[in-house]
């Protein structure tokens, strides 16, 4: 459960940015979550829930977690394919080659922020 | 993307923009601040001339006996210091001092894996401990989990991942991260091959798949097979 530590650290950065920008409540917080970032978007979301409400800030804050597909290249060709789910591709269906390899998108990154 | 406002998200919301309400792009990493603190224990094991070693693997499979018999064989040749992440215990670490090497144990209280600042806290604690202060190699044995792990950096120069034979061989498909940031696969306990549905070589293809450049070490501590590959792999980067 380190969904909860990050969102920690979230809540932090939005006291920041809510400072910079004279702002007194967060509206909506959008985050981007990388399907081989580790982190369990329910558990991510279950941590929000439990922490905004306790600072005025972030009160009435509502998330939204856009997820990003899971990725996977070839190394045989160039292609890229996106995969539903957990499930992972046998082969390429450009080449057909079974050089298959996770691709990118393993962060968890603050998008946007809206706030007044 | 919203077409009224340029948003990221993409549900029915109002757009009052009363003037009050501001909307402010920004891009950062929830990660962030642990890479912050990586950088800053980086810097505090160069400025001390350390190489520190990040062991990731699922429970029990076989890192801290592998610590043991590393300090039997290499204790006289290379200063060793170990900090251990296991969740409740003292266990791990008063193994190790039974060695006569320095050690202290992180306790993350039921977290699931070892950050930057609970490193550095750990750094300074082994500088009290007796001969904690002039380590060269230091181990960092992480909270057993394949996971989360992963996804923090604690300033290492080299992170490990370790598979146990009885693990089974699908697992770097499975755990793309752990293998993906790794320089160093180890498969352990491989003395028990002949009992399991193991296959070395899909392990080894998964994985190069995942990290080209990832370097295997096959061993087992009860065979002695391939230990030496992993002591000469200390070696080079302790010469280095
Ligand atoms: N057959 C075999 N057993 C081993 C080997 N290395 C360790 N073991 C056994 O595996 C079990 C777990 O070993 P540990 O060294 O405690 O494993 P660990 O990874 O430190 O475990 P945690 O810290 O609890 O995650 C023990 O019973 C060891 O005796 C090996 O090379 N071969
Ligand atoms: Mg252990
Ligand atoms: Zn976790
Ligand atoms: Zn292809
Ligand atoms: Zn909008
Ligand atoms: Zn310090």
């Amino acid at each position: 459960m380190h969904e909860f530590s990050l969102v920690q650290g979230l809540m932090g950065q939005l006291e920041t940015l809510a400072a910079e920008n004279g702002a007194e409540r967060i509206l909506l917080v959008t985050m981007e979550i990388g399907p081989f970032s580790g982190v369990v978007v329910d558990s991510f979301r279950f941590g929000f829930e439990a922490l905004a409400p306790l600072t005025p800030l972030t009160r009435n804050a509502r998330l939204i977690v856009l997820q990003l597909p899971q990725r996977y290249g070839c190394r045989d060709c160039d292609n890229e394919q996106d995969m539903d789910g957990d499930a992972r591709p046998e082969d390429c269906p450009c080449c057909g080659s079974r050089e298959i390899f996770p691709l990118g998108a393993d962060d968890v990154v603050l998008r946007q922020v809206e706030m007044e | 993307m919203c077409d009224a406002c340029g948003c990221v998200h993409e549900d029915n919301h109002e757009h009052q923009e009363s003037g009050t309400r501001k909307r402010v792009d920004v891009h950062e990493s929830l990660f962030e601040a642990n890479r912050a603190k990586a950088r800053e224990n980086r810097k505090h094991f160069d400025g001390r001339g350390l190489v520190v070693i990040n062991m990731i693997s699922s429970p029990g499979s076989g890192k801290t006996t592998l610590l043991e018999k590393t300090i039997d064989t290499l204790g006289n040749e290379i200063r060793i210091g170990v900090i251990e992440g296991d969740i409740e215990t003292e266990r791990d670490a008063e193994r190790i001092r039974a060695k006569g090497v320095p050690a202290v144990q992180l306790t993350p209280g039921g977290a699931c894996h070892l950050d930057a600042a609970q490193v550095h806290r750990g750094l300074h604690l082994l500088e009290q401990e007796r001969g904690g202060e002039d380590i060269r190699l230091l181990f960092i044995e992480n909270v057993g989990n394949l996971v989360c792990p992963a996804a923090f950096d604690l300033g290492e120069h080299q992170r490990m991942v370790a598979l146990s034979v009885p693990e089974g061989s699908d697992k770097p498909a499975k755990y793309p991260k752990a293998f993906g940031t790794s320089q160093l696969f180890l498969i352990s306990k491989t003395d028990l091959l002949p009992y399991f549905d193991f296959s070395l070589e899909e392990a080894r293809r998964e994985a190069l798949l995942i990290n080209p450049d990832l370097e295997t070490i096959e061993c087992s501590t009860v065979s002695g097979e391939g230990f030496d590959q992993w002591l000469d792999w200390l070696r080079r980067l302790c010469a280095a």
